[in-house]
């Protein structure tokens, strides 16, 4: 007798959309989450007259109606997709380095390019050829893999083949010249946590790829809305659900998955598990390290554990405009040298980063009282220097490195100070607090090629045990969003082997 | 099906790469417990505390002064407090109270303990607590601290009866660490003999030029020199003489903040940088603006939880309190609507929430209300999700 088909640990994207998938298939789930509003990351914290928005800030894959993205197949089947109110963003980004760049990109091929070249006229031709590239290659690696080609070869998938492996900045460098423009194109690196000369060309044209056929977006209520709309669901389908509740073991019994102590050492008994846990967790905490074949936890030990953010919550009294603020998205550099922008990231100092700041209210007017806006600030920066920082330290520290960042982001929004209503600072060690992560990690582990699927099986040796989330994929909302279905999946399709 | 990734260029290079990676890469089990710790040293979910000394500091206020059982305070930021969780006669329920001692020594933590006519939290504590005593509290949490990011220099700091504890801790750090900042303090009360730590004030007044200290009684007696009446924008435009403030907090009962706050913007700060701590309500609720008129306060209702149990709710009474009054143990942290840690859902029935409860868009959306601002003013039928 089991207490539950199916418990579900954490109430991160993956695992709402786990136990949403399974609650509606008509499984017995229990979600069990430790913190008191479902969403991991998805979420967003109240201060005066403002609700922020804590980590999403351009939802990839959705596409429109007429041509709709992966992800929105995903929400449409979980029966959440129609009833939120998405927002489309029309362009990428802004990338500013002050005094050299100011370029906008429009968030489709032929705007994008065209302000590329307009910008940098003497590589008109690489620019095409890059684009080129870009789009050929994700072609012909959905063709090889979304098609579930049963042969792949060189010979069908030349491109793919040639440039699967290399990394972005080696493929930026066949095309274009002025670093500038390497820059203006390769700025996203930060949604992954690598820099271009260790981020793989595949995840880089996948990214840009999907960003212009299927757009930014953002949505009404921001991601806490969709983490309510998947709880909704999940509800309304008969599961269970328990906030303030962590798990502390999952229980295994010849070599499988038996049950779930709670905080309390309460015993759930169940058939299957998907752990929305970080993986690191899940091996060695919730599981005996002993139950856990020691191959698994040195495919564990190969990997790093990611970047986390130094992020500053900002509610503006005033309309964006008034501030000089025009786009939703910013990426603000010191530099054209990504590699020491990444380096800075495991410094604790502030005063030199590369920094996003994301204006939500310029795709949603509503998204803030009339009048005002919500701006938030983005710094990836490694957990390490603050681990060691003095906790009487703590509290100065924050806001001397905070203090760094607005006097930066003052100077180039005149007035930005001036207009501040709200101010909340989070560092690693808030977002360790808030996710549970090993380092506050907020895309799991370091994304290197060596750490891909193609490399890599996230699979779980243990029976009965499925994982969810960034730190068994990839990080970011469209791939966390994305394994939670996939976990359920699995689950159905593994216990409609097993006897009740 | 061949394995096509080993005819991928670079293929071979990455598994020598991911070989080497596993036999010298990290054992992630000596980690254990590391997330946590980092984590609790800054915000333990509970801190063990025992009451290492009682001061009276007026005839209806005493300070407790609480250590660490196990020896470590964590930090916490000016003006932040601390949730006390009691076991009162069989009824376990948690009072906030404000940290007055300064975030720069961490030997001790005061609070400040007001006796309410029937408060069953105030009245235990001053009752029957002596030092030696062990108690419980959350860690450092609020909203409610100077933020050096925006608030600028030059404050002005209204107070009211025992409101001073946020402002006490502040005033000891700024005084005690010599920052750079200039603080007014106009600190109102009904009489003499109530204003709580008058002789420290009065006396960091004098040692420090940055801190300027402006008692005001409303009804002075004999041997009272100072400011009489009830705090106005006059009075303070008096006080300040013309000085150019940077931004304003206040802390207080909530008529205070009803007189003053619609009138601070004569003084010259934006409302941006005008700051007040949580309302906590007036007295009794069925008094508040809106209160619906047909609900008296002697009614009762029922509340059904997730339609496996029934309890009993008074009019008058905070949801929560009836949760806690019939053994039902909710996560709770600030009681004051914004930390949302005890919210509920509302499946059906009607409750009264108070100005300045914090809610999320999507909690409007699916019913969530926070249960410790949430007055029951029909039957209910909640789900109770922990």
């Amino acid at each position: 007798m089991t207490d539950y088909d199916v418990v579900v640990i954490g109430a991160g994207n993956g695992g709402l959309t786990a136990a949403a998938t399974l609650a509606q298939k008509g499984l017995q789930v229990l979600l069990l989450e430790k913190h008191n509003i479902p969403g991991g990351c998805a979420t967003s914290f109240c201060r005066g007259r403002f609700e922020f928005e804590v980590a999403l800030h351009q939802l990839s894959g959705l596409g429109t109606p007429e041509k709709p993205g992966p992800l929105l197949n995903v929400l449409d089947e979980l029966k959440v997709g129609t009833e939120l109110n998405w927002l489309e963003m029309q362009n990428l980004y802004r990338v500013i380095l002050p005094g050299e760049l100011y370029l906008t990109l429009p968030a489709n091929r032929e705007g994008c390019v065209a302000a590329l070249k307009n910008r940098f006229p003497e590589e008109q031709e690489g620019i095409d050829g890059y684009f080129d590239l870009v789009y050929a290659f994700f072609y012909e690696l959905m063709r090889a893999f979304y098609m579930k080609d049963p042969e792949i070869t060189a010979e069908k998938y030349p491109l793919y083949f040639k440039y699967a492996l290399k990394n972005t900045a080696e493929v930026l460098a066949e095309f274009l010249h002025d670093p500038l423009l390497k820059l203006a194109l390769s700025v996203y690196w930060c949604y992954i946590g690598l820099p271009p000369s260790r981020l793989s060309f595949t995840d880089m044209a996948a990214l840009l790829f999907s960003y212009l056929e299927f757009k930014p977006f953002h949505l009404q209520g921001g991601s806490q809305a969709i983490s309510a709309a998947l709880l909704d669901q999940i509800l309304q389908h008969g599961g269970s659900v328990r906030f303030n509740c962590a798990a502390k073991g999952i229980q295994v019994a010849d070599g499988r998955v038996t049950g779930v102590y709670t905080q309390d050492d309460v015993l759930i008994k169940t058939r299957a598990v998907v752990s929305n846990v970080s993986s690191l967790d899940t091996y060695t905490e919730l599981l005996d390290p002993a139950a856990v074949q020691p191959a698994k936890l040195q495919e564990l030990g190969s990997s790093t554990v990611g970047p986390s953010a130094f992020t500053i919550y900002v509610g503006l009294d005033c309309d964006p405009q008034e501030v000089g603020i025009t786009e939703a998205t910013n990426f603000i550099c010191t530099g054209t040298d990504m590699d020491y922008a990444f380096a800075r990231c495991r410094q604790l100092d502030t005063g030199d980063d590369a920094l996003l700041l994301t204006c939500y209210d310029l795709v949603d007017p509503s998204f803030s009282p009339a009048g005002c806006a919500q701006v938030v600030i983005v710094d990836l920066k490694y957990s390490e220097p603050w681990e060691s920082v003095p906790p009487q330290q703590y509290y100065q520290t924050k806001f001397d490195l905070a203090e760094k960042i607005i006097k930066r982001v003052d100077s180039l929004y005149r007035g930005f100070r001036e207009h501040i209503e709200e101010i909340e600072v989070a560092t690693p060690l808030t977002h360790m607090r808030y996710l549970g992560h090993p380092g506050g990690a907020i895309y799991g582990f370091d994304q290197y090629a060596k750490d891909s699927s193609l490399f890599v099986s996230h699979r779980s040796p243990v029976e009965g045990l499925y994982m969810a989330g960034a730190w068994a994929g990839s990080g970011g909302f469209q791939p966390t969003l994305n394994s939670g279905v996939q976990a359920a999946r699995a689950v159905i399709r593994d216990l409609g082997r097993i006897a009740r | 099906m061949s394995d096509f990734r080993n005819n991928l260029p670079g293929y071979q290079e990455i598994c020598q790469e991911i070989k080497a990676c596993r036999k010298y890469g990290i054992d992630y089990t000596m980690d254990r417990g590391k997330t946590t710790r980092l984590v609790e040293r800054l915000h333990p979910r509970r801190v063990k505390l025992r009451v290492s000394e009682i001061i009276t500091k007026t005839p209806t206020a005493d300070t407790f002064r609480l250590v660490a059982r196990d020896g470590y305070l964590p930090p916490f930021q000016a003006g932040q407090y601390i949730n006390l969780y009691l076991d009162i006669h069989g009824i376990k329920t948690s009072r906030p109270y404000t940290i007055s001692s300064s975030p720069r020594q961490t030997a001790y933590w005061d609070i400040t303990v007001r006796r309410v006519p029937d408060g069953l939290v105030s009245n235990y504590l001053l009752d029957n607590v002596l030092s030696g005593f062990e108690l419980e509290s959350s860690g450092p949490a609020g909203n409610f601290y100077y933020n050096p990011l925006f608030q600028g220099k030059t404050q002005l700091l209204l107070a009211g009866g025992s409101g001073i504890t946020p402002f006490m801790s502040m005033i000891r750090e700024v005084t005690d660490a010599g920052l750079d900042r200039n603080i007014h303090l106009v600190y109102g009360n009904r009489l003499s003999t109530d204003i709580i730590f008058h002789a420290e004030l009065w006396e960091r007044s004098l040692r420090h030029f940055s801190f300027h200290y402006h008692p005001v009684v409303e009804h002075p007696e004999k041997h009272y020199h100072g400011r009489v009446g009830i705090i106005n924008v006059d009075m303070l435009q008096e006080i300040l003489a013309g000085e150019m403030l940077d931004s304003i907090m206040i802390c207080g009962p909530q008529a205070m903040y009803e007189a003053l706050l619609p009138h601070l913007w004569q003084l010259g700060v934006p409302e941006r940088r005008i700051r007040h701590e949580l309302f906590t309500g007036p007295g009794d609720i069925t008094h508040a603006p809106g209160w619906p008129p047909e609900v008296s306060p002697g009614s009762t209702f029922s509340i059904d939880i997730n339609g496996r149990q029934i309890i009993p709710a008074q009019a008058g009474q905070s949801l929560l309190t009836a949760l806690e009054n019939s053994g039902i143990v909710v996560p709770v942290l600030c009681r004051s609507g914004e930390c949302s840690q005890c919210r509920v859902q509302l499946l059906s029935g009607q409750v009264y929430q108070p100005a300045g409860v914090l809610l999320r868009e999507s909690d409007r959306k699916y019913g969530y209300i926070h249960s410790c601002q949430a007055y029951p003013v029909s039957d209910l039928a909640i789900r109770l999700s922990s």
